[in-house]
C-alpha cells in the first residue's frame, strides 16, 4: 500500500505539471490563433485609458513579452523555489510554493486563494455530509420499501432535486427564508473558528441547496445499488445463517452497495472543492468558485493557473483517496 | 394432496455420535400438541416432518404454484435426495424450510415440523433463531454466495457469534477448527483469506464449514457440486457424507444429477411441477422406478455399468409453467404412456400410491403396468 | 405503474407549489421607515439630515474595481468612496444642482493659482494636518503621490493626465520604483505647504486634474506599491482597519482626522464595510431587505429590483432616479466605408429609433432620450436636436432616405456593428438599431465581443474595425470632469486615437473639433468655456460621429438606516462622504 501511494503521488505531480502546461497553452495560444498579440492582452490590465507606454510597461512587468516556455519555466520555478517580485519600492520574496502574482492587482495569488479555501471547504464538506447522510438513508429506505408510497414519493422528490438547477433552488430558499420570513440572515461567511454557530447559520441555506441536488442523485444511486445488492446470493446466505435483518441490510447489503458510491463521492467532493461556482454566486459567498470567475473575467493568468492547479490537485487527491478506499473496502481489488 | 399417506420412516438410528438434545417446549408448541390430540392428527416424527407444504407466489401474470403439496419426513443421520428439473420446486422447498419466504409475498401453507416444532406457524424471530443454528444450508455457487468483502473466517464466525454467547476470539478459533475439519490445509492462515482467494473446491469446503458452524441438526445442500469440476465433486460429496456421520445430522441433498444422488441418498424424492412424483429408497428408485418421469430421468442418464446405447433418451417437451400447471397429471403432456390411462391423466390428479413398502408413486398407471413397462425399457437399454 | 407516477408527481408538484408561492408572494420587505422623504427627494435636498454618530454602514460591490489605491483607480464610484481615506487638493462639494459641479478646495487652502498662460499652477495646502499614522502631511507627500502615478507597471489603472500634462522630465520619468532616487522636475515643493505644477502646455482645467484622487498625499516611507491599496495611509476621516483583496475592505474612524481638512466629508459612522458580492441581484435584495445600506457601484438596481420598486409606492418613495453624468451612444467609425461619407452617417442618425434605444438601455428610469453629444451635467450643455428625435422619436425614415441618396447609396448599404455581448443592454441596443435601420435598407450585421477585451482588442482597435467592415460600435462614457474637455477630449479629439484601447472609436480627426479643444484648453473665463463647449457639441453632432441614445439615469434605492443622503451631481450617485447612520 505504501508504494502504491508513493507511485500515485509521483504520477500526480506529473499530471499537475501537464495541467499547468495545458492551461498556459490555452491561455496564450488560443488567442494567438485568433490574432491577439500580447500587447493586446496587456491592455487588459491597464485600466480604462491605456497609453502605449503604460501597456508596454505592463507587458514587461508581467513578463508577457517573453517566450512561452520561458514564462512556463518561470512559473514552475516559482512553485519549486519561490519567486522574488518587485511591485513597488521593495522587492518581496514569495516562498515556495509560489503561485505567482495576479496580473490585475500584482498581489500574490496564494493568499487570495488561501482566504477563499475555507469558504469552499466549509461549503463542500458541510453539504457533502448532508447529502451523503440523507441521500444514502433515503436510498436505502426506498430500496427496502420498494414500490411503497415512501419509495415513490422519495423518488419523485429526487427527480425534482436532480432537475432543478442550483440557482433556482437557491433563489427560492433565499426568497423564503431570508427575505420573506426573515428566519435566517443574508448569507455572509463567518469563519468556523470565529463563531461556529453563526458559521453554520450562514451556510445552512447553501448547504441545503447544494445537498438537494446531490442527495437526489445519491438516493437514486443508493436505491439502485441496494436493489441490486439485495438480490445477490450472499444476502440469501446471510439470511440463511439467521442474521438479524438489520445486520443483513447494513453489514452485508449496504457495504456492497456503497462501493460505487465511494467512487462517485470522491469525484464529486474533489470537483466541489475546486469551487462550487453557481452556489457561491447565488449566495454571495466568496470561495474558489467566485475566485475562478473573477480570474477568468479579468484574464488573469496567474490566478487562473493557481485555481486550476489547486482544483486539479484536489481532484487528484480525491481520486487517490477513492482508489485507496476502494481497495480497502473491496479486497478483490487489492494489488 | 388427494388421498395417500405421507411416507414415513422408521426410527433412524443415530450414527457414531448420536446426540439427543433435550429441548424446552414453548407454550405455542404445547398448544399445538393439544390441538393435534383433539383433531387426531399424528405427532410429528423425525427431525423434519413436512405435511402438505404449499408455497405459492402471486405475480402480475398469475399465481405461481412453486410447491404444491409436499409431504415427507426425515430422520437424523439419514440423507434425502430431492431430484427434479429446473423449476420443479426443489430450491423453493429448501428456502421455504429455512423460512426465507416469510417476509415476502409468498403464501405458505401446510406444516413443517423441525424436531417437533412447527416453523410455519412460529414467529419470525423464532425461525431466525433456528436458521443457521439448528438448520443450515449449503448453496450452489460458493463464489456468489459468500460476501466478497469479508474474510472466510469472519463469515464462518458470524453465524457462530449470532447464535452463541461467545467472544470473537473463541469464534475465530472455532472457525479455524471448522476449516481444518473440512479439509482446508493451513487453516490458521487461510481463515483470514477472502473468498476470491480460494479455488473452487476449497471455497465450497469453506461454505460447508460456514453451514456447520453451529452444529446444525438439519443440513440442506442445494446443488453443492454443480459448480465444481467432476474430480472435486467426489471429494465434496465424501466430505458431506463424512460430516453427516460425525454430526448425525439429517441431510437433504437437492440436485438434478442422479449420479450424485446415487452416491449419497438413503431416500429419494422426485419432484415435478412443484409436486411429488415419486418417493422411495435409493434402491427402489434405481432398480424399480414407477413414475414415467423417473424413467425418463434414468433413461437420459449415461451409465457406465451398462452397454453404451445408441442415443440418450431425452424426455420430450419442456417443463411446464408453474402458473398454468397442466390439468390432471402435470406430466401427462410429456408422458409416452398417458394414452394408457383412458383419459384419467388429463382430468384426474393422481394421488401418491404405495407401490411397495415405503415406495410411493403418483401415477394413474397400475403397479403392474409400471413394472412391465420398466422391464421393457430396461431390456431395450441393455 | 399509474400509482407510481401519481405519487412521484405529487411530490414534484409539491415543490412546484412551494416555488410558485414564493414567487407570487409580496416583496415582503421591511418597511422603509416611518417617514420616507419621497421619490427623487435626494436629488434636490438632503434626506435625513443628522449629525448622529455611530453605527455601521455596509456597502456591497459586484467586483473589486481596478484598485482601491487612490493613485490607480478610474471609477466614479471609487473616486467617491476614496474620499473616506484620501483627500485630494480639490474636490466636489457636497451640494446639489450646478453647485455640485463647481470645485472647492479640500487639502488645498484655495483653488490653484495659475500663471498668466495657465502653464504653472501653484497650490498651498492646509498646515498642521496629519496622516492616520500621525505623520504630518506636507507638500512633499502630494508630490510623491503624483510621482507614483507614473509607475504604470504597478498602478496601471488611474488616469494619465499627469503624464500628458507635466513638463520637465515627465516624458521620460518612469516612476519612483524604476527610477529610484530620481526627481520629477515638473513638480516642485518650495516649502512644506506649497506644491507647484509645471505644465507642458496651457491648461485652464487643471483644477479638475487636482480634484482627481491621485493628488491625495502619500507618505513615501509607507508606500508599498501594489499592496498599498490594502493598507493605505489615510488622509481622510477614516482609515483602513483591514482589507482582503477581492473580498472586503473595512474602515474605522481616523483618530488624526481634522475636520477642517475637508468640510465636504464627515466622520459619523463608527465603521464602514465594503463587501464584494458578484451577484448583483442579491445585492439589490439585501439592500431592500435592509441587510446592507448601499450599493457602492452607484449605477442603480438591476431590472428585477427596478420592476419591484417602480410598482410599489412604498419602495418608490425611498428611491431616486438621478442623471448619472454617463451617456450611452453608438459610435460611427468615420474610417469605415461608406460611413466615411457624413451623409451616410446622418442617414443613420435620422433612421435611429430613439424609443427602442431607450428601451434597450433600460427604459425611462434608466435614461432619457439624448440628442446631443454632451450630457446635461456638463458645464455649457445646451439642448438641441439636429436629427428630429423630438418630432420623430421612432426615426425619420424620409429624412434618412434623403441622406442616403446624398451619400450615393439610395438603396442602403451593409455595415457591421460591434457590441459587448456580455452586456444585455448593449445587446438590446445593437438589436434595436439593427431593426431601426433595416426599413431604409441599411443592413446591419452584429458582432458581439466580451467587454473585457472590447476596447483592447476589437472596437478599440481601429485596424480591426476597418478590416472587418465594422462601422458602428456601442459605447458609453462618463466625463473625467464635468466640462467639455473632460467629457469629450478622449472621445473626439484626433490626438486621442491610439492603435489599441482606443476611445475615439469614431476615429474622428476633424480639424474644427481639434482646434476647438485647443481653444478650450486655453480658455480662462467660465463663460468662454461654456460657449466653446456648446460649439464643440454642435460640431460633433454635425459630424454625426455618434448616435446619442440616452443620458443615463440610475434608479437608486435609499436605505432608511442612513442619514445625510444626497445625490452628488458630478458623481451621479449618492454622496458617500456625508453618510451617517440613524
Amino acid at each position: 500500500m505504501g508504494t502504491f501511494i508513493v507511485r500515485r503521488l509521483i504520477a500526480s505531480v506529473f499530471l499537475l505539471i501537464v495541467v499547468a502546461a495545458i492551461t498556459f497553452a490555452i491561455f496564450f495560444l488560443l488567442p494567438r490563433l485568433a490574432g491577439q498579440t500580447t500587447y493586446n492582452l496587456a491592455t487588459q490590465y491597464v485600466g480604462r485609458n491605456p497609453t502605449r507606454s503604460a501597456v508596454l510597461q505592463i507587458e514587461q512587468q508581467l513578463g508577457l513579452n517573453k517566450p512561452l516556455y520561458v514564462q512556463y519555466g518561470h512559473f514552475l520555478k516559482g512553485i519549486v523555489a519561490g519567486e522574488h517580485y518587485s511591485a513597488g519600492p521593495n522587492t518581496v520574496y514569495c516562498p515556495p510554493p509560489c503561485f505567482g502574482y495576479s496580473f490585475k492587482s500584482q498581489l500574490p495569488v496564494w493568499p487570495q486563494m488561501a482566504s477563499d479555501i475555507p469558504v469552499t471547504l466549509s461549503l463542500a464538506i458541510g453539504a457533502s455530509v448532508i447529502w451523503l447522510v440523507s441521500g444514502v438513508s433515503i436510498g436505502v429506505l426506498s430500496a427496502l420499501k420498494r414500490g411503497s408510497v415512501f419509495d415513490r414519493a422519495a423518488m419523485g422528490v429526487a427527480l425534482a432535486g436532480v432537475s432543478l438547477p442550483v440557482f433556482f433552488t437557491g433563489l427560492i430558499l433565499l426568497e423564503l427564508f431570508v427575505y420573506k420570513w426573515n428566519l435566517l440572515p443574508a448569507p455572509t461567511f463567518v469563519p468556523f473558528t470565529q463563531n461556529p454557530w453563526k458559521w453554520a447559520e450562514n451556510l445552512i441555506l447553501p448547504w441545503i441547496t447544494l445537498a438537494f441536488l446531490y442527495a437526489a442523485l445519491y438516493a437514486r444511486l443508493t436505491r439502485a445499488g441496494m436493489l441490486e445488492t439485495m438480490n445477490e446470493d450472499y444476502i440469501r446466505t446471510a439470511r440463511a445463517k439467521g442474521l438479524p435483518e438489520r445486520t443483513v441490510i447494513t453489514k452485508h447489503g449496504l457495504r456492497a452497495a456503497l462501493t460505487p458510491l465511494v467512487t462517485i463521492f470522491g469525484m464529486d467532493l474533489g470537483l466541489l472543492l475546486g469551487g462550487a461556482i453557481i452556489t457561491e454566486f447565488t449566495f454571495g459567498l466568496h470561495g474558489l468558485g467566485l475566485f475562478t470567475i473573477e480570474a477568468i473575467q479579468n484574464q488573469d493568468l496567474p490566478e487562473i493557473l493557481g485555481v486550476t492547479l489547486l482544483a486539479a490537485f484536489f481532484i487528484v487527491i480525491a481520486n487517490m483517496v477513492v482508489d485507496i478506499l476502494y481497495a480497502y473496502i473491496d479486497p478483490r481489488v487489492r494489488p | 394432496m388427494v388421498g395417500g399417506e405421507s411416507p414415513r420412516q422408521g426410527d433412524g438410528a443415530g450414527g457414531r455420535f448420536a446426540r439427543r438434545r433435550a429441548r424446552h417446549r414453548s407454550s405455542m408448541e404445547l398448544e399445538a400438541h393439544a390441538t393435534r390430540e383433539r383433531t387426531g392428527e399424528a405427532e410429528p416424527s423425525g427431525m423434519l416432518d413436512i405435511r402438505d407444504l404449499r408455497i405459492h407466489f402471486p405475480t402480475d401474470d398469475g399465481l405461481v404454484k412453486a410447491v404444491d403439496g409436499l409431504s415427507f419426513t426425515l430422520d437424523r443421520g439419514r440423507t434425502l435426495g430431492i431430484v427434479g428439473e429446473s423449476g420443479s420446486g426443489k430450491s423453493v422447498t429448501s428456502l421455504g424450510i429455512l423460512g426465507l419466504y416469510n417476509t415476502g409475498n409468498a403464501q405458505m401453507s401446510g406444516k413443517i415440523y423441525l424436531d417437533g416444532e412447527d416453523i410455519v406457524a412460529a414467529s419470525q424471530a423464532r425461525v431466525r433463531e433456528l436458521r443457521g443454528n439448528k438448520m443450515a444450508m449449503i448453496f450452489q455457487d460458493p463464489l456468489s454466495s459468500m460476501h466478497p468483502y469479508y474474510t472466510v473466517g469472519d463469515q464462518i464466525a458470524e453465524a457462530y457469534l449470532i447464535h452463541n454467547k461467545v467472544g470473537k476470539k473463541a469464534a475465530r478459533a472455532h472457525a479455524v477448527d471448522l476449516l481444518k475439519r473440512v479439509g482446508i490445509p493451513q487453516a490458521a492462515s487461510r481463515v483470514d483469506d477472502y473468498p476470491h482467494q480460494f479455488s473452487g473446491g476449497m471455497r465450497q469446503r469453506a461454505m460447508i464449514a460456514m453451514a456447520l458452524s453451529c452444529d446444525p441438526e438439519l443440513l440442506i445442500a442445494d446443488e453443492p457440486t454443480t459448480a465444481l469440476d467432476v474430480t472435486v465433486q467426489a471429494q465434496i460429496l465424501d466430505l458431506i457424507l463424512d460430516l453427516q456421520q460425525e454430526y448425525d445430522s439429517a441431510v437433504i441433498m437437492i440436485t438434478h444429477d442422479l449420479g450424485v444422488v446415487a452416491e449419497l441418498a438413503d431416500d429419494i424424492l422426485v419432484m415435478y411441477a412443484g409436486r411429488m412424483a415419486e418417493y422411495g429408497s435409493s434402491e427402489d428408485i434405481f432398480t424399480r422406478p414407477g413414475h414415467p418421469y423417473t424413467w425418463g430421468l434414468l433413461g437420459s442418464m449415461p451409465r457406465l455399468d451398462e452397454v453404451r446405447q445408441e442415443r440418450l433418451l431425452s424426455i420430450r417437451g419442456t417443463p411446464p409453467s408453474l402458473i398454468n400447471v397442466p390439468a390432471g397429471c402435470p406430466f401427462h403432456p410429456r408422458c409416452d404412456y398417458a394414452a394408457r390411462t383412458n383419459g384419467r391423466s388429463e382430468n384426474e390428479v393422481p394421488g401418491l400410491r404405495p407401490v411397495g413398502p415405503g415406495h410411493l408413486v403418483a401415477c394413474h398407471l397400475s403397479t403392474d403396468e409400471q413394472r412391465r413397462i420398466w422391464a421393457e425399457r430396461a431390456k431395450v437399454a441393455s | 405503474m399509474r400509482r407510481r407516477n401519481t405519487i412521484g408527481l405529487a411530490a414534484f408538484s409539491g415543490i412546484t407549489a412551494l416555488v410558485l408561492a414564493a414567487c407570487g408572494g409580496s416583496s415582503g420587505s421591511p418597511s422603509p421607515g416611518p417617514s420616507s422623504a419621497g421619490f427623487n427627494a435626494a436629488i434636490s435636498s438632503t434626506v435625513n439630515p443628522s449629525t448622529h454618530k455611530g453605527g455601521t454602514i455596509t456597502f456591497n460591490l459586484t467586483t473589486w474595481q481596478d484598485s482601491m489605491d487612490p493613485g490607480g483607480t478610474y471609477y466614479a464610484s471609487n473616486w467617491n468612496f476614496t474620499r473616506y481615506y484620501a483627500t485630494p487638493l480639490m474636490t466636489y462639494p457636497s451640494c446639489q444642482g450646478s453647485c455640485g459641479l463647481h470645485l472647492v478646495p479640500a487639502l488645498a487652502t484655495a483653488p490653484g493659482t495659475p500663471s498668466s498662460n495657465n502653464t504653472v499652477w501653484t497650490y498651498h495646502i492646509k498646515s498642521g494636518m496629519k496622516f492616520s499614522d500621525g505623520q504630518p502631511i506636507t507638500s512633499a507627500d502630494v508630490k510623491y503621490a503624483v510621482m507614483r502615478t507614473f509607475a504604470k507597471e504597478v498602478l496601471p489603472g488611474g488616469p494619465v493626465y499627469f503624464q500628458n500634462l507635466l513638463a520637465g522630465n515627465a516624458a521620460s520619468y518612469k516612476g519612483p520604483y524604476k527610477d529610484k532616487g530620481k526627481d520629477l522636475t515638473s513638480v516642485t515643493t518650495p516649502n512644506s505647504t506649497t506644491v507647484v505644477f509645471h505644465l507642458n502646455k496651457p491648461f485652464a482645467d487643471f483644477n479638475y486634474v487636482a480634484a482627481i484622487p491621485q493628488t491625495a498625499p502619500v507618505p513615501k516611507n509607507k508606500d508599498t506599491g501594489a499592496s498599498y491599496q490594502l493598507n493605505p495611509v489615510s488622509s481622510g476621516p477614516y482609515k483602513v482597519q483591514s482589507a482582503t483583496l477581492n473580498k472586503t475592505f473595512v474602515l474605522v474612524p481616523n483618530p488624526n482626522w481634522n475636520p477642517a481638512m475637508d468640510p465636504a466629508v464627515h466622520q459619523y459612522a463608527s465603521k464602514i464595510i465594503l463587501n464584494i458580492n458578484p451577484n448583483a441581484n442579491d445585492i439589490d435584495n439585501r439592500l431592500i431587505a435592509g441587510d446592507i445600506q448601499m450599493d457602492a457601484a452607484g449605477t442603480g438596481v438591476q431590472s428585477a429590483a427596478r420592476a419591484k420598486i417602480v410598482t410599489n409606492p412604498t419602495l418608490k418613495a425611498s428611491s431616486d432616479d438621478p442623471v448619472t453624468g454617463f451617456m450611452w451612444f453608438i459610435y460611427q467609425d468615420t474610417q469605415v466605408p461608406p460611413l466615411t461619407n457624413v451623409h451616410c452617417r446622418m442617414a443613420i442618425e435620422y433612421a435611429a429609433n430613439k424609443t427602442t434605444l431607450q428601451d434597450a438601455y433600460g427604459g425611462p428610469y434608466q435614461g432619457s432620450i439624448a440628442t446631443t453629444a454632451m450630457p446635461p451635467n456638463v458645464i455649457g450643455y445646451k439642448h438641441f436636436d439636429l436629427y428630429n428625435a423630438g418630432s420623430h422619436p421612432g426615426g425619420d425614415t424620409a429624412a434618412a432616405k434623403q441622406q442616403l441618396s446624398l451619400c450615393g447609396k439610395p438603396n442602403g448599404f451593409s455595415i457591421g456593428m460591434a457590441y459587448r455581448s456580455d452586456r444585455p443592454r448593449d445587446t438590446s441596443a445593437a438589436q434595436a438599431l439593427q431593426a431601426a435601420l433595416a426599413p431604409v435598407g441599411i443592413k446591419v450585421s452584429l458582432h458581439g465581443f466580451p467587454s473585457g477585451t472590447y476596447f483592447t482588442n476589437f472596437a478599440g482597435v481601429p485596424k480591426y474595425m476597418t478590416t472587418h467592415g465594422i462601422g458602428l460600435a456601442t459605447g458609453g462614457w462618463g466625463p473625467d470632469w464635468p466640462d467639455a474637455y473632460g467629457w469629450g477630449w478622449a472621445l473626439f479629439d484626433g490626438k486621442a486615437i491610439v492603435p489599441a484601447g482606443n476611445t475615439n472609436i469614431g476615429a474622428l480627426n476633424d480639424p474644427v473639433v481639434n482646434n476647438l479643444f485647443l481653444k478650450l484648453e486655453a480658455a480662462t473665463s467660465a463663460s468662454a468655456q461654456a460657449t466653446i463647449s456648446g460649439q464643440i457639441d454642435m460640431q460633433l453632432m454635425k459630424d454625426a460621429v455618434i448616435v446619442p441614445a440616452v443620458y443615463a439615469k440610475a434608479l437608486l434605492y435609499r436605505s432608511s438606516a442612513l442619514t445625510n443622503i444626497m445625490v452628488q451631481p458630478y458623481y451621479g450617485m449618492y454622496n458617500y462622504g456625508t453618510l451617517g447612520t440613524k
